[in-house]
């Protein structure tokens, strides 16, 4: 690539940016590993490269082991997501029926489903194959979702002059809009498999990259925990990188944005809207409850651990230790909440502001995007225990923690976003030379409210997840913590009672971003709201 | 594991021939009896015992084929031996105490921790030699952990908030880095790894100061002890002669550990230090005069104080000696 003339300073190459970038975090990482030395605390990329060198085959094996589970993961909540999608728009009347089963199934914490998988697959890989799974359907389904529907009407016109049905629009057109939104939603799963497939071995497994992380944690060997979260995070990297370049072969750049006039349809009465709300709440809390109580009994589940709704009740209302047992929860909960909330705002904020600075900085996200990927990749089971370590227990370490797993996704939706900005609106103000600012607050930012949006709902789950995990991992507080706990004082009710908890704030929480999105979009992007 | 995958061509071959022959070190002539045993952590020589009667043969030779699972820290132990999937589980006395509270119908029928290996580990410089070093210290440790800290101050009349605790995962990192000035963590594990890394450190065992509570405890369901007793006679039995084998040499235990899970990243080393720093915990006068395992009315009564301080009320039946008997008898 070749500079060209008298574009200013600003303008460098992108290879000059982005090994520049490198090497200077290199260096300064290095640096940060003999400053630190002695104190068991960072290892540079000299001693990790040791490492690697002297135990290539171990870690070859482990990674070889790990990989597997998350690519059969990955395959399998790949397929589950589309096969979702294709029905949920097939029968349009199920769909929020179906969204809400996926976004529960979403929610539920880590922590708490591995132990049950362990207990329903007994040995083997199970765990690890259906946690990557659980990991990456979603973040897949909802793109999907928005892309099957991202269609010209006068596509959907054509096929209907030709007398066909549902089917044939799915087949001709919908599969083919949807492919782009398919390619980006897979880049934010591969990574997610990854660290599903590692937090399933801590449910116990003889080998893989988790296995090796706990022991190299507990031998204090820094080399060690160092070079392995190095080795996920380059796997991760890579599929990322490999699949974005899938998506440009196949031709797949996402298409601007359709324009199309604000839809005139009449809204029914707000009281009307809210009854039809409440409704599809309750019916969604009756499915939710006979699902979980008809699995139980349909898997045989001991009641031991497989707590039924019932179980969950008693203990948190009519038992005597009742009030206690909520105090209990919900002190935790506030714990979790009070770094979750935070970090949630400033991951979304940095997402936001990094996808505008990379726009009027061009250079920058050569730069900035690499970086950014490195970071979302490590895995979090390496990363929170490391960062914890260097920011202190305090607030600041969990909350860096919950901005780090979510500015990334939303650093590249908005990127995405502006970038889609209609080619139309943008050569208005090139017409009237307005200055990049202008263009930038003006034009591109109203276009980029939807992906930001988007970014918002899928990283509620997120963010719980990152809390809850720095928590069991690092900080020994909070939610994360208590139900880590359960599995040394056998309290399976608590765990029951903090995994409805924690599924009912995130679904809460994810209706509140929506409901936000509506309002804001309706005045600022009504053209492009999602039908 | 290679060890146990032969079960089918022995089955067609010897399952027609009659008598156990294992009295004259032949091989069993009963059809195989599959078993899981659940451990409670990653494979390592903390189980050495185990993985000899595997290697050996010695459950082999009792017609019985044991799968070991590994545990890890997101792994459940006491769910997998209620559900029936596994027949006995590695707990220790204040786990199972907890599951009983909560429906669980456990017995512990062996005991493989005479002394429970929770420590305090310093640093020379700051030393915790006794519990009343502790005052004004902050202790890095799982919060989860408070009773077990709140149990120790009581027996050595210690004001425990007279100390600091300080939320840590399970990780020496925080105390070499300066973080805290001690750790609650075994006796096993970080201070090895503390010396394997050249950190000299300290241990306080909490053992030593009035704190007697099993660990690394067999525990089995009434509904096993009623209905698969000669399985879990013959479960112990491999067990004892595992840990014979054990007590007799440590480094070879540890050499087996390595050698039997070369993909677990074990330092032999590390697992040897680990093999003979385990011995003084599992063997004693007890264990020498009445074999591994064994437990004692007395013992047991210590057991029911500790656990009292825990905010657990056990009866000694929770403790059943019978099939530990039949094993040391067969």
């Amino acid at each position: 690539m070749i500079a060209r003339a008298g574009a200013g300073p600003r303008a460098l190459p992108g290879w000059v940016w982005r090994w520049g970038a490198l090497l200077a975090a290199l260096a300064l990482w290095e640096a940060a590993g003999q400053a630190t030395a002695g104190r068991f605390l960072i290892a540079g990329p000299s001693e990790i490269a040791d490492y690697l060198w002297t135990n290539a085959g171990l870690v070859g094996r482990a990674l070889a082991v790990t990989l597997q589970a998350a690519t059969a993961g990955f395959l399998l909540g790949n397929l589950a997501a589309m096969a979702l999608a294709c029905v949920a728009l097939l029968v349009p009347r199920m769909a929020w029926l179906i969204s809400a089963l996926a976004l529960l199934v979403f929610c539920l914490p880590l922590v708490a489903t591995g132990p049950i998988l362990r207990v329903l697959y007994g040995a083997g890989t199970g765990p690890q194959i259906t946690l990557a799974a659980l990991a990456v359907y979603y973040t897949t389904y909802l793109p999907l979702l928005v892309g099957l529907r991202a269609a010209p009407a006068s596509w959907f016109d054509l096929v209907h002059t030709y007398g066909q049905g549902r089917m044939a629009e799915l087949l001709r057109i919908r599969i083919h809009a949807a492919v782009p939104y398919l390619v980006s939603g897979l880049q934010i799963a591969a990574p997610a498999a990854f660290l599903g497939a590692m937090v399933g071995e801590f449910t116990g497994a003889e080998r893989g990259m988790g296995v090796l992380t706990i022991r190299a944690i507990g031998a204090l060997d820094v080399p060690g925990t160092w070079a392995l979260a190095t080795v996920a995070s380059g796997v991760s990297i890579m599929s990322y990188l490999a699949l974005g370049a899938l998506g440009r072969r196949l031709g797949t750049h996402p298409r601007d944005l359709l324009l199309a006039p604000p839809q005139a349809t009449r809204r029914p009465p707000a009281a009307r809207r809210a009854l039809g709300r409440l409704g599809r709440a309750v019916g969604l809390i009756i499915v939710v409850l006979l699902l979980w109580q008809g699995l139980m009994e349909g898997f045989g589940l001991n009641p031991f651990f497989a707590k039924r709704p019932a179980d969950v009740w008693a203990f948190l209302v009519t038992v005597p230790e009742a009030a206690a047992n909520r105090a209990l929860l919900l002190g935790a909960f506030a714990q979790t909440m009070v770094l979750a909330v935070p970090g949630y705002l400033a991951g979304l904020a940095l997402g936001a502001m990094l996808a505008a600075g990379v726009v009027l900085v061009p250079g920058l996200g050569a730069a900035v995007l690499p970086v950014a990927i490195a970071l979302r990749s490590v895995p979090i089971v390496t990363t929170a225990p490391l960062l914890v370590l260097a920011l202190g227990r305090g607030a600041t370490g969990t909350i860096t923690i919950v901005a780090v797993m979510i500015f990334f996704p939303t650093l590249v939706a908005c990127l995405t976003g502006l970038r889609q900005t209609p080619g139309q609106v943008m050569d208005l103000f090139a017409t009237y030379a307005a200055p990049r600012r202008q263009r930038l607050l003006l034009a591109q930012v109203p276009a980029m409210l939807p992906a930001f949006f988007a970014a918002a709902r899928m990283a509620v789950p997120a963010a719980l997840l990152a809390a809850t995990t720095a928590e069991w991992l690092a900080t020994g507080i909070g939610m994360g913590s208590l139900m880590a706990l359960t599995a040394s004082t056998s309290s399976y009710a608590m765990l029951w009672a903090a995994i409805v908890l924690l599924a009912s704030t995130a679904m809460l929480a994810y209706a509140g971003v929506e409901l936000l999105e509506r309002r804001v979009l309706r005045v600022y992007a009504s053209e492009q709201r999602q039908p | 594991m290679p060890l146990i995958t032969t079960s089918r061509r022995r089955f067609l071959a010897l399952g027609a021939a009659g008598l156990s022959a294992s009295a004259f070190g032949l091989r069993a002539a009963q059809a195989q009896s599959a078993v899981a045993l659940q451990l409670s952590w990653l494979h390592s020589v903390q189980f050495g015992g185990s993985y000899i009667a595997q290697s050996k043969g010695y459950w082999r030779d009792l017609g019985l084929e044991v799968a070991l699972n590994p545990g890890g820290p997101n792994a459940p132990v006491e769910p997998p031996v209620v559900s029936g999937q596994a027949l006995v589980g590695i707990s220790a006395a204040d786990y199972t105490a907890a599951a009983v509270a909560n429906g669980a119908p456990f017995r512990i029928i062996g005991v493989a921790m005479q002394k429970n290996p929770f420590a305090i580990a310093s640093l020379p410089g700051n030393p915790v030699n006794s519990p009343a070093d502790l005052v004004g210290k902050k202790i890095g440790m799982a919060l989860a952990n408070t009773p077990v800290l709140q149990a120790l101050c009581t027996l050595n009349g210690v004001d425990i908030t007279q100390i600091e605790i300080v939320p840590t995962q399970y990780d020496a990192a925080p105390l070499v880095s300066g973080q805290v000035d001690c750790l609650l963590c075994w006796q096993t594990d970080l201070p090895v790894a503390m010396t394997m890394q050249g950190v000299d450190n300290m241990t306080m065992l909490m053992a030593d100061h009035g704190y007697a509570l099993h660990s690394q405890t067999y525990i089995a369901t009434t509904d096993a002890l009623a209905n698969r007793r000669a399985d879990l006679v013959a479960l112990m039995k491999g067990e004892i002669m595992g840990w014979q084998d054990y007590e007799a040499d440590t480094a070879a235990a540890a050499q087996l550990t390595v050698d039997m899970f070369p993909d677990a990243g074990l330092d032999l080393a590390t697992q040897v230090l680990q093999a003979e720093r385990q011995a003084p915990l599992m063997f004693s006068d007890l264990t020498r005069a009445n074999g591994f395992g064994w437990f004692t009315d007395e013992t047991v009564a210590a057991n029911i104080e500790t656990l009292a301080l825990l905010g657990r009320s056990v009866t000694p039946d929770l403790w059943d000696r019978s099939l530990l008997e039949e094993a040391h008898a067969a």
